[in-house]
């Protein structure tokens, strides 16, 4: 087989799997689960392949053609999209091993796994795409499977509506990314990224602050940056395993990923709104996740906040490189904002799959307990997970030689070249992390049990346990690029180094912030059945509470107070005023007059007709005087 | 090739009113019913058939299964000509399709009088199929009536709540527009000097000597106006609620379905290629009733609806809106779209009303605020709901999609305002849309519905139910997954463009 033909399978095997258990495996949870696993795992296995092979290829199929507009499907396969692949591949297949066992005992397995293989396809179609409509396409099933999955135990309030906030929140965003589309398509005539950057290298391409933007819009949706980001905390009403792959690894990440395929098209000034967007949810999310109570929000904040991180580097932009050869000294600019970011996308999706899943496991150990309060103690109940929940956390708070620590570091110093202001956000952003992660990692696991169920927590089985030890070793060391095969080199050779004097800044500043946030926590937090910030600072706490629910009290009263009443006045101009005046004859002012309009017009058909031609006429009368 | 030994246009229209007849003249109930499957199998089948050879049959002006028949008023230019173009084709089979659904949804629904209701039925669907066969304007308009005033009756006989008002209203409305274009397609024969009601003389005389642009300009007004009554453009759409809220389910099917396309399917085949000054006369006007009437304005009122099935009559005028806009594009794009969205919104707006009755007969409610939690006793309902309320919302995979996506796409050479305004109805639409499908099926019961599912016990879908929205929902996925079966037969009849002067390019 062609690695095209390759690429071809690992898109369509999903959807197969989806198919099957639509229509065949409904009452089949146990069949259906082994199904869409084995799949994941056949995904996974062609990923490496195709992204360890060499061959690198594009390709495209004419889908639909109506006139001069074609919309094609088509393959982008170059090193970005290897590299997601392999992401995908592998934390795909952690998180349905996980789910064999987590999803166990669930009523609607088969409706689960069918969902998870119809997330895979549509995640898969993102990462191949080669055109903006394509993406879009599947942009648009990714938020469908995650509405899905999201609303998987709908028979409780919670999910169904947090899955409908999830997809219109991603709607409010598509309708700019849409419009991007649109508008990148007539202004220069093509959507493919591939003669997208041709025309850049030939200067062909039309300059707009508005395309990128548009587009952007969408990764504000997807990826949940300000201010569309309320829907994804809210989506930690579905399954954990979903949560580690839908909206913390991959999916939420689309938005990155989508963003570096249109670098061509950016703009400064497009970027500097990319960089603070970026920047301001980095900081937001960070302050709310530290006064989070359930073990699953904390970690969603995290990940808001994460997801800032990489925005803010994508808008950081370029940088200009200096290389010295004897005498000659040559200068090239670095695409580093593209490299910062799936970098950091990268140690991203290993490290907050891991605590995710592991945060699964101790729900799972905790029957169903997550609040961190009613935990403690589990560092002995459950060894295993304490061990790699704790290198996730030790990750993300950039404890030197762990994943997160390489990635981190290169934003923070792409920020200290190109912009001091963004620089000090993230930096604060970093000492803020440590802190709530610490204190997530101390209350949850260190001291005495606080409940019945953290007294009586248990590890889980082998399929529990498995995900976790490969995602840890992936947590390890996905932060050295040596590891990496030459393959990815597309993407990690724009990885900004710092060198000399910088290099020490920003190796100083980075370890001030961890052993500062951790500290901290250290200090602060103690094994309590309560939030020790709320008994030390009421003040502080309610703010920072204020803040998270800011945005939600906004909309809320955006839908019950402007849009339902909105809705509600034009309801009733449609019912009174179009159904009962206009319509019965254009007779408004004898409707007026008799107002017992039903009444009167019953059975009057004539006197009826005639009004209603009458109007007309005089509708067309002024209609052909003023056009 | 199509190898049939007889006329597949002519047979598809005239099975079901044979079996229409054979039933009206008294046929025992037990033969009817077994002969209605094949009143409405029959033209399915002869659809799909066309459809599968159009591609490999010859092509006569543009038309393939082209045929004519002498009806004794060829002296004023009448005569039965049937044939298929790119356009025509999908909704061909559009009718087809839900007409066999509608159909098996009928049978099976016990409804009182079920011989008569049948025979309306099979009339009205031995009608479809001709207003979308028919090369000639003549027979185009009179197998509209034909299928039209089963409409009054059956929402006259069988209908729900208001029945009477409604039927009222729906005749009213429905007979103005009628009128109205019918006076404008008079004035176009005319007019033309053709002194024939055949489309394609008409197109030939017309290329050869155009009509002058005041005359274009008041024609193409009065077909728009009389049209876009019967295809609900604001504010002349107040019929539609209430007339599908009162309708029994198969006759809404077949009526929001397909036989609403009538409107649409005029402009398009007749008013476009025959009046292209007309067009660029009345696009703007007409693209702006339509984004901010029927999109944003229905679009709100949609969302203000707490009942379930003027929810979804609401939903079906929000979405004429988009067709009228890529009617206003005019290019091969917009318009082509605009086929595409008939035929998905058809499909979809069937499933809608079908489902939305299943609804019903469980819930015995159309009030949003006494349901929820249904989709725990019925779960194939509940996922055959939300997978119809996705493809109404436009979700890649069903057809919706690709209608909407190249109506938008079109939309912006015409005016980038208009589109914006136009796109910002896919969040009013996923609002109403999720809405509706959570407080049905999702969350807990309310205290209304717990009790009514005590006093009635709920049961899932009936494969008597099933087997019509499958179908339904199995073609609206086809056409999402394969938008060449319907756009290169659209392609091709389509480029020139059909208002190829206009190109709507400013």
């Amino acid at each position: 087989m062609t690695m095209l033909q390759h690429a071809l399978l690992v898109l369509l095997l999903p959807l197969a799997s989806a198919a099957v258990i639509a229509l065949f495996l409904r009452r089949s949870g146990g069949i259906a689960s082994i199904l869409s696993t084995a799949t994941a795992a056949a995904i996974a296995g062609f990923a490496l392949l195709l992204a360890l092979n060499n061959d690198r290829f594009s390709a495209s199929f004419e889908w639909l053609r109506l006139g001069n507009f074609a919309l094609s499907i088509g393959f982008k396969f170059d090193d970005l999209a290897a590299l997601m692949l392999v992401i995908v591949g592998i934390v795909g297949l952690c998180v349905h091993v996980f789910s064999l066992g987590y999803m166990h005992e669930d009523a609607a397995k088969a409706r689960y796994f069918g969902g998870l293989s119809i997330f895979m396809f549509s995640m898969l179609g993102i990462v191949f795409a080669d055109n903006l409509f394509m993406m879009f396409i599947f942009w648009e099933l990714v938020g469908f499977s995650s509405y899905l999955l999201i609303n998987h135990w709908h028979e409780n309030a919670a999910p169904a509506a947090a899955s409908k906030k999830a997809f219109i929140a991603n709607r409010v965003g598509d309708f700019g990314f849409l419009l991007g589309i649109v508008m990148c398509y007539w202004a220069n005539g093509t959507v493919n990224f591939t003669e997208l950057a041709t025309k850049a290298d030939t200067h062909a391409l039309v300059i707009s602050t508005a395309i990128p933007l548009l587009l952007f819009c969408g990764a504000v949706g997807k990826s949940a940056q300000l201010p569309l980001q309320v829907w994804l905390p809210d989506a930690m009403e579905g399954p954990t395993p979903v949560s580690a792959l839908i909206h913390a690894a991959t999916m939420v990440a689309a938005g990155i990923y989508m963003l570096c395929r249109i670098n061509v098209l950016m703009v400064p000034d497009a970027l500097t709104v990319i960089m603070w967007t970026g920047a301001a949810t980095a900081l937001y999310a960070a302050l709310c996740a530290i006064v989070q109570s359930d073990i699953k929000k904390v970690l969603a904040y995290s990940t808001l906040s994460q997801l800032g991180y990489m925005v803010a580097a994508f808008g950081l932009g370029s940088l200009t490189v200096s290389h010295a050869h004897g005498a000659d000294t040559h200068t090239i600019v670095l695409a580093a904002g593209v490299g910062a970011a799936m970098f950091h996308l990268t140690t991203h999706a290993f490290f907050k799959a891991l605590m995710f899943l592991g945060s699964g496991s101790v729900i799972h150990g905790c029957h169903h307990e997550q609040n961190i309060f009613r935990m403690g103690g589990l560092a002995k109940k459950m060894p295993f997970t304490f061990v790699t929940f704790t290198l996730g956390v030790a990750a993300i708070i950039g404890f030197p030689f762990l994943a997160g620590f390489f990635s981190k570091d290169a934003i923070l110093y792409l920020a200290f070249a190109n912009n001091k202001a963004v620089f000090a956000v993230l930096a604060l952003t970093a000492v803020l992390t440590s802190l709530y992660m610490v204190r997530l990692w101390k209350i949850t696991f260190l001291g005495a049990p606080r409940s019945d169920a953290a007294s009586h927590a248990h590890e889980g089985g082998l399929t529990l346990t498995a995900p976790l030890l490969v995602l840890a070793v992936l947590t390890v060391v996905g932060g050295y690029t040596g590891i990496y095969p030459d393959v990815f080199s597309g993407v990690f050779d724009l990885i900004p180094e710092a060198h000399g004097s910088d290099h020490t800044v920003i190796l100083l500043t980075s370890l001030a912030v961890t052993v500062l946030g951790a500290g901290a926590a250290l200090a602060l937090y103690g094994s309590t059945a309560t939030d020790s910030l709320q008994q030390k600072s009421p003040g502080l706490f309610g703010a920072l509470t204020g803040l998270q629910f800011s945005f939600d009290r906004g909309y809320e009263y955006y839908v019950a107070k402007v849009q339902q009443r909105f809705a509600l006045f034009l309801n009733f101009l449609e019912q009174i005023f179009l159904a009962g005046l206009i319509v019965r004859g254009l007779a408004g002012i004898v409707g007026l007059v008799g107002l017992g309009a039903r009444a009167l017009h019953v059975g009057r058909l004539n006197v009826y007709v005639y009004w209603f031609l009458l109007g007309i006429v005089i509708l067309w009368i002024y209609a052909t005087f003023n056009f | 090739m199509s190898t049939l030994p007889f006329d597949p246009l002519l047979v598809a229209i005239f099975a079901p009113l044979a079996v229409a007849l054979a039933i009206a003249c008294g046929l025992p109930k037990r033969f009817s019913v077994k002969l209605a499957y094949v009143g409405f199998g029959l033209p399915l089948l002869l659809a799909l058939h066309v459809w599968f050879y159009y591609g490999t049959a010859a092509q006569t002006h543009g038309y393939a299964f082209l045929t004519s028949y002498s009806t004794g008023l060829d002296n004023l230019g009448i005569g039965l000509k049937l044939g298929l173009n790119g356009i025509s084709l999908p909704l061909f089979v559009l009718a087809g399709i839900v007409g066999f659904a509608a159909g098996l949804y009928a049978i099976q629904s016990g409804a009182e009088r079920l011989k008569i209701y049948l025979m309306l039925l099979l009339v009205m669907q031995g009608g479809l199929m001709g207003v979308f066969a028919s090369v000639d304007i003549f027979f185009f308009y009179f197998f509209h009536e034909l299928a039209l005033i089963p409409t009054f009756i059956m929402v006259g006989i069988w209908g729900g709540r208001d029945r009477n008002y409604a039927a009222m209203k729906l005749t009213i409305y429905l007979t103005l527009g009628a009128m109205l274009s019918l006076i404008g397609l008079i004035a176009l024969y005319v007019k033309s000097g053709a002194h024939s009601f055949d489309l394609i003389e008409l197109r030939r005389v017309i290329a050869a000597q155009p009509l002058e642009a005041t005359v274009q300009h008041n024609i193409f007004g009065l077909l728009a106006l009389g049209f876009g009554i019967l295809v609900s453009i604001w504010p002349l759409h107040t019929w539609a609620p209430l007339g599908y809220g009162a309708a029994p389910s198969s006759a809404a099917m077949l009526h929001a379905g397909v036989l609403k396309k009538f409107g649409l399917y005029g402009l398009i085949q007749i008013a476009l290629p025959l009046l292209p000054a007309g067009l660029i006369h009345w696009s703007h006007p007409l693209a702006w009733l339509a984004v901010v009437g029927n999109v944003l304005v229905i679009g709100f009122v949609t969302i203000a609806q707490r009942d379930l099935k003027q929810m979804v009559g609401y939903s079906s005028v929000m979405h004429m809106g988009y067709a009228f806009l890529g009617i206003a594009a005019g290019s091969t794009l917009g318009v082509g779209g605009v086929v595409l969205l008939m035929v998905a919104h058809g499909l979809s707006v069937a499933l809608m009303f079908l489902l939305t009755t299943s609804v019903y007969q469980r819930t015995h409610t159309f009030a949003l605020d006494e349901m929820g939690g249904l989709a725990q006793k019925a779960p194939v309902l509940s996922a055959l709901f939300v997978a119809a309320t996705f493809a109404g919302i436009g979700l890649p995979g069903f057809a919706n999609f690709w209608g909407e996506l190249t109506i938008f796409v079109a939309l912006w050479k015409f005016s980038p305002l208009i589109t914006i305004l136009a796109v910002a109805g896919v969040v009013i639409s996923a609002v109403y849309g999720l809405r509706a499908a959570a407080r049905v099926f999702f969350g807990p019961a309310t205290p209304e519905f717990a009790k009514i599912a005590a006093e009635h016990p709920v049961s899932d879908l009936r494969w008597s139910e099933r087997l019509p929205a499958l179908i339904l929902l199995a073609a609206l996925m086809f056409i999402g997954f394969w938008p060449k079966s319907l756009s290169t037969a659209l392609d091709a009849t389509l480029s020139p463009a059909p208002a190829a002067q206009v190109g709507a390019v400013k």
